[in-house]
């Protein structure tokens, strides 16, 4: 790790008078994705601001009218077993359940979480690649088992996050501080965008903003979603490829549906085919594999990973009978 | 917000890059060191404080041999830096035997042959005590997933979990 | 008088002619009846309080005063020249202690005919240069200083490639090791499959496997006048101390190699690192301890993996399943520095076959060493050839069990020698049965509750063991009994975890007549102990084990003769107990051993003990058998091992309770090879891409399914005196097959290549 100056923020104004222009200074929270990185040399920021020292961003608070509302420090296990997200937001805890592992929802916030970036064994490793400002993606005739089915080029990364997909399909809202003073708020969906020359990252996310808080709205009574991840072993494993459904029901009938992929695309990939599969429709076996076909339309998989293309047709088939199915027993890892 | 963010950052006194004094806490006892702000807590309590029972696998939180516990709850040392511990509980395998009497999680390891090479038990002792602390009674789902994010390449798995329960037995015995 | 033996000696599937020096007497067996009370019983690890205090020193632990970090430098190519170096940044720089590179390190011949910081680079973390600093900070700072200037090479991976006349070359003589294969015959192969009434010929491919013990490899380095200590991470203290000492051209009793505690090894830690020397010259030049700890990054490019293999099986048989040829053609790319393991081994010896032949390709290429991995070769052997059986069996309409026991090796097919002993059968009885063998649907994929609909199917699958382990000389003990009736054990071993430590004070305790409690073992540390052999090749117990025992009866009968002379009573009506000395005739008359020795000061009692040599005409191997219950989800490829029932064999069990955890332990790291591990590769520019834990999967707590684990203890009476083979790798061995196999019978379609990743398994499943 190269060597930097740390200050400690006591507050959120502390922050954003230390943040800068550039990304030559970095906040750190959970410190989960941004030590490895540093560790690894991939980013070598001259400046850390910690952020863990302004307790106001801790807070997790919900309440019917406002919703919930997540602070930039509560990390994954302060939100995954607060009891109202496991009663209103179930799509989110389960999602939360099966990420990293028990010391990392320890450490990790979910800011953070939502603001980490590639896990491309390319970008982490040696390789001066696309994404670091180089000239090209090695996944793309390399080896990319591991990468995106959709939305790749000119980076083929896979979105590692597992609660970004259920924040998406739970239409969650996202505010960002900068150091001047502004802020703004956007749908998480709208945070993330494709990385494109001028803009090499996974979000839209400033040098010299904060990501301060995630708000979700209360959901209708009759909403119901689940969180479904495939991953090559057991627990403490990236997403393969993973799907949130948060859908309004009226008995098997899907009223409004959100169907997003994780693991399968640089940024969490909305299945819009799939939804307007679902979308008034009474979920059965029958239209859940169809929505799990439309699901992959569109699909550009690279050499080795077709097999993806497989597990988003059978996760979206399964996630969707079981989030019709109120009593139906679900696990959340396929 | 607007006003207040306005406010000159000149009395925001960063530190480093070079060496910095800090204040930890572990184990109950109050250390000063002198630390570059790049020094996790790993290498803080192996190298400065020579409390090596706490054990560096990977550097990159993919292991979990360097499992301790902050303010009560595991997390991994080699991912958060010293100079963020001050003011926090840091808890430690060095902390829980006193006088040559094992704490009952370490008899239940020892008992259990919860380890082989026994590189990766301090980790899997502390994340085994987070539980603990906070579940007197778990089931052996819960054993299993608390030490989920441990790793012990010797396949002592099995007994881990037997050690987890039966540690937690004892103990509930014991209040 | 000392006497000097020849021997025969196994090791990791390579037989060796060893001379074996005779001290101290040589006590005969311990038949099945013996009524021993220490050995046999699970008695706790003697260093468990160690281990779970955090007290347990490793070598990563040490910190001698005035310790300087050392850290090097690795090459971020394959295959390249360094053109030129410039390290002088880094010298200036505040804290630098010292620094070495291709330009002023001596010219220390490493392996390969290069030199210890060779300009020329074969694989991607070949070491370029080492610094010692006073700090970590300083040391990585100063690394990154380092200006070198790099003339990429042609590389090559691939070792059918690295084969072909225009391949570049890794090495000067060429890329085969050898010159040629290595190649096996046993009757008449040509013969053996025009005989044949059915053949089968598939290609099997296993991938490269990392070790990934928990604690990396790594030393700390001190000299003290001429005399050197190492502190290292190792199998093999005695290993390390006569390579540093010939390296280094110094004598051997003024290098120390102490490993006290080693978080793991697995075989990848058996010979010396260049981190080694290079810490030891650090330390040299600047006259303070150096340590150079590896990272996880350096670990899992430079210290070893497991090669990857393809092999080619054919097999011949008669229609009642007799087989008459048995034909493996294998290619093993063994990177650079590295060697093959016994691929061939199970081939050639784990069935009744007349006609075998098998061709080994060693290859090197711009890749890591491969080194041993727990059960070098065998593992990878088994998986071809048990899967082959299978295939075969189906073929023949055949139950796979039926087939195996068909071809049963009565004696060992290599040699025509009787077995020592032998419990393969059993153990397939046992643990047929406690699997549910009989329930197992005979056609692959067809099982009843298979329904067409259903996604997620079962099947039964196993597969068989065959290794060594039987150990053999040199190996010797010391014994000191002191005069309050406890005893030092003093050896020359290590332990790495597997126990080696409490199962000598056993037999130790057993052989002396004194409580456990009253034995201390000395492990761990050349210095003042009898050489003890490397943890390696399933031998320490079987090396080290009757040494010991041979040290303890040596200084029992020296305390029978002080008994005898103190009591006046005959000798031969005394025997020791427990820590007392009885009279034969009148079992009421005891005397503790501490009365008796503290009788005067300072009475010592010293043994000294070897291991003897092998019995002649018999073949010691060690066998077993296990049996995998699976779950396949065909739609999401996923691979559950619901159950595994393991059966080994490896004659007398010391102690049940750390065999059961070489079991257990084995099994996971086969079920980790059978699903999940595999080293990934850029092929484009020879770059591993998951040398970390992170998209290198090792199991986890929440991937072992219920593992039943049992050793059938029937003593083997003609190996080594204690009737004990070892068993720290054979539990791997059949993990990987039988869950393959369980695959196939579950699915209905063969999977010849692992890890069985969900990448793998759908993409097979969608390939007609």
């Amino acid at each position: 790790m190269r060597a930097f100056e740390h200050l400690n923020a006591t507050s959120v104004e502390e922050a954003l008078a230390a943040i800068g222009e550039d990304w030559q200074t970095r906040l750190v929270a959970g410190g989960t994705d941004l030590v490895p990185l540093m560790k690894k040399d991939v980013i070598a920021p001259s400046r850390l601001v910690n952020l863990k020292t302004a307790s106001e961003l801790a807070n997790v608070d919900f309440s019917d009218e406002a919703g919930l509302t997540v602070g930039a420090l509560a990390t994954l296990d302060d939100v995954g077993r607060y009891p109202p997200v496991r009663r209103h937001y179930r799509v989110l805890a389960e999602a939360i359940s099966v990420a990293a592992s028990p010391q990392l929802r320890n450490m990790a916030t979910l800011a953070g979480n939502l603001c980490q970036t590639s896990r491309c064994w390319y970008f982490r490793n040696i390789f001066f690649c696309w994404l670091k400002g180089g000239e090209k993606c090695y996944a793309a005739d390399g080896e990319n088992r591991i990468h995106a089915i959709f939305g790749g080029g000119p980076c083929y990364s896979a979105h590692p996050s597992d609660p970004a997909p259920a924040l998406v399909a739970l239409g969650a809202e996202l505010t960002l501080y900068d150091g001047k003073g502004g802020s703004r708020s956007m749908p998480v969906e709208s945070f993330y965008a494709l990385p494109a020359d001028d803009r090499r990252r996974e979000t839209i996310l400033r040098p010299n903003e904060l990501v301060a808080r995630i708000r979700v709205a209360t959901p209708p009574q009759e909403a119901r979603g689940v969180y479904l991840k495939a991953m090559a072993r057991g627990v403490w494993a990236f997403p393969l490829a993973s799907v949130a459904v948060q859908g309004v029901w009226d008995g098997p009938m899907a009223r409004e549906i959100s169907i997003v992929l994780g693991g399968v695309a640089p940024i969490p990939w909305r299945a819009k085919q799939a939804e307007n599969v679902v979308r008034g429709q009474p979920v059965d076996g029958g239209v859940a594999r169809r929505a799990g076909e439309a699901a992959v339309a569109g699909a550009q998989p690279l050499r080795d990973n077709g097999y993806k293309m497989e597990l988003v047709r059978t996760l979206v088939e399964r996630a969707l009978v079981s989030a019709a199915a109120p009593q139906a027993r679900h696990h959340p890892v396929a | 917000m607007a006003e207040l963010a306005a406010k000159p950052p000149s009395w925001l006194v960063p530190r480093g890059p070079g060496r910095t004094a800090i204040q930890l806490v572990v184990n109950g006892a109050e250390y000063t060191l002198a630390v570059q702000p790049r020094r996790t807590l790993l290498e803080a309590l192996r190298d400065n404080l020579h409390l090596t029972g706490t054990k560096r696998g990977c550097g990159l939180g993919q292991c979990g041999a360097c499992t301790v516990l902050l303010d009560g709850k595991p997390v991994y040392s080699c991912l958060i830096l010293a100079i963020e511990c001050e003011g926090r509980r840091i808890e430690t395998i060095e902390g829980l035997e006193r006088d040559g009497q094992l704490h009952p999680i370490q008899q239940a390891f020892l008992e259990a042959d919860a380890f082989q090479c026994g590189f990766c038990t301090s980790g899997q002792i502390m994340a085994v005590k987070g539980l603990l602390d906070s579940h007197a009674e778990p089931t052996p789902e819960e054993v299993k997933r608390a030490v989920s994010g441990n790793l012990c390449r010797c396949g002592a798995y099995p007994n881990i979990v037997h050690a987890g329960l039966l540690a937690a037995e004892r103990m509930g015995r014991g209040r | 008088m000392a006497k000097v033996v020849k021997t025969q000696v196994e090791f990791e599937g390579r037989m060796l002619e060893q001379a074996a020096l005779l001290q101290g007497p040589q006590p005969p067996h311990w038949p099945q009846e013996a009524s021993l009370e220490v050995v046999g019983t699970s008695a706790l690890r003697i260093d468990g309080f160690e281990r779970v205090t955090g007290r347990a020193r490793y070598s990563c632990d040490v910190h001698p005063p005035g310790m300087l970090c050392g850290r090097i430098l690795r090459s971020p190519f394959p295959h390249a020249r360094i053109v030129s170096i410039d390290a002088s940044r880094a010298e200036l720089l505040p804290g630098v202690r010292a620094l070495l590179t291709s330009t002023n390190a001596p010219a220390i011949r490493w392996k390969d005919g290069k030199l210890i910081l060779d300009s020329l680079l074969s694989f991607e973390g070949d070491e370029v240069a080492a610094v010692a600093a006073d700090d970590a900070e300083t040391a990585d700072d100063a690394l990154s200083l380092i200006n070198v200037q790099y003339e990429e090479l042609p590389f090559v991976l691939d070792p059918e490639e690295a084969l072909q006349l225009d391949a570049p070359k890794v090495h000067p003589s060429g890329n085969l090791m050898g010159g040629k294969p290595r190649v096996y015959d046993r009757g008449d192969i040509k013969r053996g499959l025009s005989e044949a009434e059915v053949t089968l010929e598939e290609s099997f491919h296993t991938q490269t496997a990392l070790h990934n013990a928990l604690e990396t490899h790594g030393s700390v380095t001190q000299w003290i006048g001429k005399e050197l200590t190492i502190w290292d991470s190792t199998q093999g203290i005695f290993a390390i101390r006569s390579e540093v000492a010939e390296i280094l051209g110094i004598p051997l009793n003024q290098v120390r190699v102490i490993a006290e505690y080693v978080g793991g090894g697995f075989g990848a830690k058996q010979e010396t690192g260049k981190y080694t020397v290079l810490a030891a010259l650090l330390s040299r030049m600047t006259g303070r301890p150096v340590q150079i700890l590896l990272s996880r990054w350096e670990e899992n490019l430079s210290t070893g993996c497991r090669h990857p293999t393809t092999q080619r099986v054919k097999l011949g048989a008669k229609r009642d399943g007799t087989l008459t040829a048995i034909d493996l053609h294998c290619v093993v790319p063994v990177g650079s520095y590295g060697y093959a393991g016994s691929v061939d081994g199970p081939a050639r010896g784990l069935y009744q076959c007349p006609n075998v032949h098998t061709g080994l390709y060693a290859v090197r290429t711009n890749e890591g060493p491969a080194r041993a991995f727990r059960a070098p070769g065998y593992a990878e052997g088994s998986f071809a050839l048990e899967c082959a059986m299978d295939l075969m069996a189906e073929k023949l309409g055949m139950d796979p069990l039926e087939l195996r026991l068909k071809n049963y090796a009565d004696k060992d097919p290599m040699t025509g020698h009787d077995y020592s002993s032998n419990k393969l059968r059993e153990a397939y009885q046992l643990a047929a049965e406690k699997i549910g063998w009989s329930s197992r649907n005979p056609r692959a994929g067809q099982t009843a509750q298979n329904a067409p609909l259903t996604t997620r199917k079962r099947g039964l699958g196993m597969a068989s063991q065959l290794w060594g382990g039987g150990g053999g000389p040199p190996a010797n003990a010391v014994v000191k009994l002191n005069p309050d009736g406890s005893a030092d054990v003093i050896t020359g071993v290590q332990d790495i975890g597997t126990g080696t430590r409490t199962g000598l004070a056993q037999v130790a305790a057993e052989a002396l007549g004194l409580p456990l409690s009253a034995i201390r073992v000395t492990a761990g540390d050349t210095r003042d102990a009898p050489f003890g052999p490397t943890s390696g090749g399933s031998q320490t117990l079987s090396s080290a084990g009757p040494a010991v025992r041979s040290a303890a009866m040596d200084a029992q009968e020296q305390l029978l003769d002080v008994a005898s002379q103190l009591t006046k009573l005959p000798r031969e009506r005394l025997e020791v107990r427990d820590g007392f000395v009885y009279d034969g005739r009148s079992p009421g008359q005891r005397k503790s051993v501490a009365e008796l020795l503290g009788a005067f000061d300072n009475l010592m009692i010293v043994g000294v003990g070897s291991r003897g040599p092998n019995p002649v005409g018999y073949s010691l191997r060690t066998f077993g058998a296990q049996f995998a219950e699976v779950e396949v989800d065909v739609e999401t490829g996923r691979v559950r091992v619901l159950k595994l029932v393991a059966v080994h064999d490896c004659g007398r069990v010391v102690n049940p309770m750390l065999v059961r955890g070489q079991l257990l332990g084995g099994i996971t790291q086969g079920i980790g090879y059978a699903l999940t591990e595999e080293r990934a590769m850029d092929r484009q520019t020879g770059r591993v891409l998951n040398p970390d834990l992170e998209e290198y999967l090792i199991p986890t707590v929440l991937d072992i399914p219920e593992i039943d684990a049992n050793v059938l203890n029937q003593v083997d009476p003609h190996t080594n005196n204690l009737g004990a083979k070892g068993i720290g790798e054979p539990p791997i061995i059949p993990t990987a097959p039988a869950i393959a196999n369980a695959v196939y019978n579950a699915t209905g379609v063969p999977f010849t290549s692992i890890p069985l990743a969900i990448h793998q398994v759908i993409r097979k499943r969608s390939v007609p």
